[in-house]
């Protein structure tokens, strides 16, 4: 019972933090923006569970599991953004009293499912490849190429991402912006704020993978990834791969 | 050489990369330098020592060439085009290009037609956990028992809802190839015949709205979502026709292709059918017809009618009695990743388009476009090439994020209607999934197909399907009603008038005038955003 607890520990910290940001973000909706110290509460929430990951995997698969454990409980967003929408929709078409909050709703919703999993993608290597070349090399090629182009590309892009997203976050928080898409429309600056928080778990992310890089450039192979649920077509093929394999080993 | 199929381990020699490398550095940084000669600007520091030896036009070709070496490299495309952009435009405009950068990513953020693609997208995963495929392909199968070929043109009328409904490829095609591929051969169906339907079929549902692909090139060309489902509606359902009457056709003539099915597989009472049919093919197909109904005839926006979809597709699943968490998680997490892919995309290439529009490359790439005094139909040829070759490499999200936003501003100038552009380029996209060398559908059908069948055998079945996708653009270029008579009907769209032509050729008199000034104007492959640029 008691390893029951300590092991979904970290994912109960992640939950408590997405939660007690929402709190205060929700509880300062119609005042002045709260001071900021007030964050460093889901930010000391999140740094916990981090820590407990690390505890229990090592630092890279700690930060593997942080960014999956993220990306799929903000995954339920599409969820509410269906709920959401069909709310309206039935209140626009069968009462006739249209929400003044739906369309503000559905896109920040939208906005916060795709940039939350970007990390999870990545760590489940789920962005588009132009992959016709790449995947027909040697592993030990395909880990040189990507150590380099993580170095050369994708720490400096994201690097940018988190410190012009601060900036741009830090000018809506200080002028307490609204959203001009609906009269009275909702804070943004909460909104805004994903940008920098995402380049930072986007960050941690690529350190995994370059890691994974060089283990494989080590080893020769690719380490395995963690995996929770992969697309019907590729579960398809990996059995039909495994029971061709085990007629040829008859 | 080039059929290598997905699991091969093979390794090539490192020496074609190398010599690849440095043809693609060559064309990136020597030729423009001997194409573009350079003017004077401001910029960052690096641009004022090497402003004087290379222009801003000159920098966008090095920039896209480079982008195109790099993306054969197979890093996350995402990425790349960020860090391209990014850098590019830390070269020409300095710090300016974070605001740029950020703003750019908070647009595709808070872009309201994207909304539909996570939900679209959620209303496919949903329905493929339903087990519906199943009772569906035998519903189908058994109402068209009298026709000849008849397994095929079921497999195809099965692929083309279930296709529309889930909108993803993959998953029908390995999914078929399991369920209809091994009935026809039992059945004793030509082999080619067989892989050709199952292909072909799969990939409809990128074509026939509601589809994620439409949202996306609407998106991209600033085109209403509405009016290019309703444009593309008839097309999509004349394909799917043309399929099954040329798989009539071929199994009318020659019976040993398709032999009709036994005598007591036939012979079902009606009333079997219509049950069958009431239970399986009918709460789908109501289910699609409601939510395209609703967008086409305006009394939804596609945002609202996809969300509708996918609580109706989970309606239906919890009817079928297939519904658990455990799928909905699933579902719900696949849906994330699946977003999270195109919408980074989106968003590098927002980043990217921008600057290269600012280093006036775009304006060059335009130039010479028009320079090469094309009339609109070798306009259409040249671009549609260029779409069908790009097919074979990439995939649609690819081609339409990053390659069209290149043409789109060109057609005004040939004053072509964006719409009947999407759907030209709609149905050109069917290749991409079918032609070799890298074609998704025919490897996935390899994958699950029986050991005896090759993939030779598989691309030989899909090539006359290849040709029935370049005649139906044919028929379209033709009689361009056949997809835009709806939305004239429905909301009285006009393309635009050919005047335009004219107007548009004394641009052409004078040398080409690079200078930063004009490329100042930033374009961006969608609307509604905030001003972006150094004004900003």
């Amino acid at each position: 019972m008691s390893s029951a607890i300590t092991s979904a520990m970290p994912q109960t910290l992640v939950a408590a933090s997405i939660l007690s940001a929402a709190g205060i973000v929700l509880a300062h909706a119609n005042t002045a923006p709260p001071p900021f110290f007030y964050f460093l509460v889901p930010i000391g929430l999140l740094v916990l569970a981090f820590i407990g990951f690390m505890w229990r995997e090592g630092i890279l698969l700690g930060v593997d599991h942080l960014n999956t454990v993220i990306g799929q409980m903000f995954s339920w967003t599409i969820l509410l953004l269906t709920f959401a929408i069909c709310y309206e929709v039935v209140a626009r078409y069968a009462f006739g009293a249209p929400t003044n909050w739906a369309y503000d709703v559905s896109y920040m919703l939208y906005g916060t499912l795709f940039m939350m999993a970007g990390g999870y993608t990545l760590a489940r290597n789920g962005h588009v490849r132009g992959d016709f070349l790449y995947r027909q090399w040697h592993p030990k090629s395909q880990a040189w190429t990507d150590l380099i182009l993580y170095v050369l590309f994708y720490f400096p892009g994201i690097i940018a991402l988190c410190y012009s997203g601060w900036d741009y976050a830090r000018l809506a928080y200080l002028l307490n912006e609204r959203s001009s898409s609906t009269p009275d429309g909702p804070i943004i600056w909460p909104f805004k704020a994903i940008i920098p928080v995402v380049g930072v778990l986007m960050l941690l992310q690529g350190l995994v993978e370059v890691a994974r890089c060089v283990q494989c450039i080590r080893t020769g192979e690719w380490p395995a990834r963690a995996h929770d649920v992969e697309e019907l077509e590729k579960l398809i093929l990996e059995e039909a791969e495994a029971k061709r394999l085990a007629e040829e080993g008859r | 050489m080039f059929m290598l199929p997905l699991t091969s381990k093979k390794r090539p020699p490192m020496t074609p990369l190398k010599a690849f490398l440095g043809s693609v550095l060559f064309c990136a940084v020597v030729m423009p330098l001997m194409l573009f000669p350079s003017e004077a600007g401001a910029g960052s520091a690096l641009k004022q020592i090497l402003g004087p030896v290379v222009s801003d036009a000159a920098m966008g070709i090095i920039m896209l060439v480079l982008f195109i070496g790099f993306l054969m490299l197979g890093f996350p495309i995402a990425f790349t085009l960020m860090a391209l952009g990014v850098a590019f435009g830390y070269y020409a405009m300095g710090e300016t290009v974070f605001q740029l950068f950020v703003q750019r990513t908070y647009s595709v953020m808070a872009n309201d037609v994207l909304i539909s693609i996570p939900l679209f997208l959620f209303m496919g995963y949903v329905i493929e956990r339903a087990n519906i495929l199943d009772r569906l392909f035998r519903s189908i199968q058994l109402a068209a028992g009298w026709l000849p070929g008849s397994l095929a043109v079921a497999t195809l009328a099965t692929c083309a809802l279930f296709a529309t409904a889930t909108g993803i490829v993959g998953a029908v095609v390995t999914l078929m190839g399991l369920l209809a591929f091994p009935a026809m051969l039992r059945a004793g169906y030509d082999t080619k015949i067989a892989a050709g339907v199952v292909c072909a079929g799969g990939c409809l549902g990128i074509l026939i709205p509601p589809s994620v692909m439409l949202i996306l090139y609407g998106a991209t060309a600033g085109v209403s979502v509405v009016k290019l489902y309703a444009a593309a509606f008839v097309p999509g359902v004349m394909l799917a026709g043309m399929y099954m009457i040329y798989v009539i056709i071929r199994a009318w003539l020659n019976p040993a292709l398709a032999p009709r099915l036994p005598e007591q597989e036939v012979k079902v009472p009606t009333l079997t059918i219509i049950i069958e049919l009431a239970t399986s093919f009918l709460p789908l197909s109501l289910l699609i017809l409601s939510v395209l109904g609703a967008i086409m005839f305006g009394l939804a926006t596609p945002q609202e009618a996809a969300a509708v979809g996918a609580l109706g597709a989970i309606l239906l699943s919890i009817a079928y009695g297939t519904f658990t968490f455990v799928k909905l998680k699933e579902s719900a997490y696949l849906t994330a990743r699946a977003s999270a892919m195109v919408c980074w995309l989106f968003v590098g290439s927002a980043v990217f388009s921008a600057v290269f529009a600012y280093l006036g490359g775009q304006k060059l790439v335009e130039d010479f476009i028009l320079s090469l005094n094309l009339s609109p139909f070798w306009f259409l040829i040249l671009t549609q090439a260029i779409i069908f070759v790009l097919g074979w490499p990439l995939e649609w999200t690819e081609i339409i994020v990053i390659f069209l936003p290149i043409f789109l501003p060109l057609l005004d100038n040939f004053c072509i209607d964006p719409l009947f552009f999407g759907v030209l380029v709609a149905l050109n996209l069917q290749t991409s999934f079918l032609s070799p060398p890298v074609a998704m559908a025919p490897f996935y059908l390899k994958g699950v197909a029986p050991k005896h069948v090759s993939i030779n055998d598989i691309f030989s079945g899909v090539m006359p399907f290849l040709y029935i996708v370049v005649f139906a653009m044919v028929l379209f270029y033709t009689f361009p009603k056949i997809g835009l008579g709806l939305p004239e009907y429905l909301y009285g769209h006009k393309s635009p008038r050919c005047e335009a032509q004219q107007s548009s050729l004394p641009r052409l008199d004078g040398p080409m005038q690079l200078s930063a000034a004009t490329g100042s104007e930033v374009r961006c492959p969608w609307q509604g955003t905030g001003p972006a640029g150094p004004g900003a």
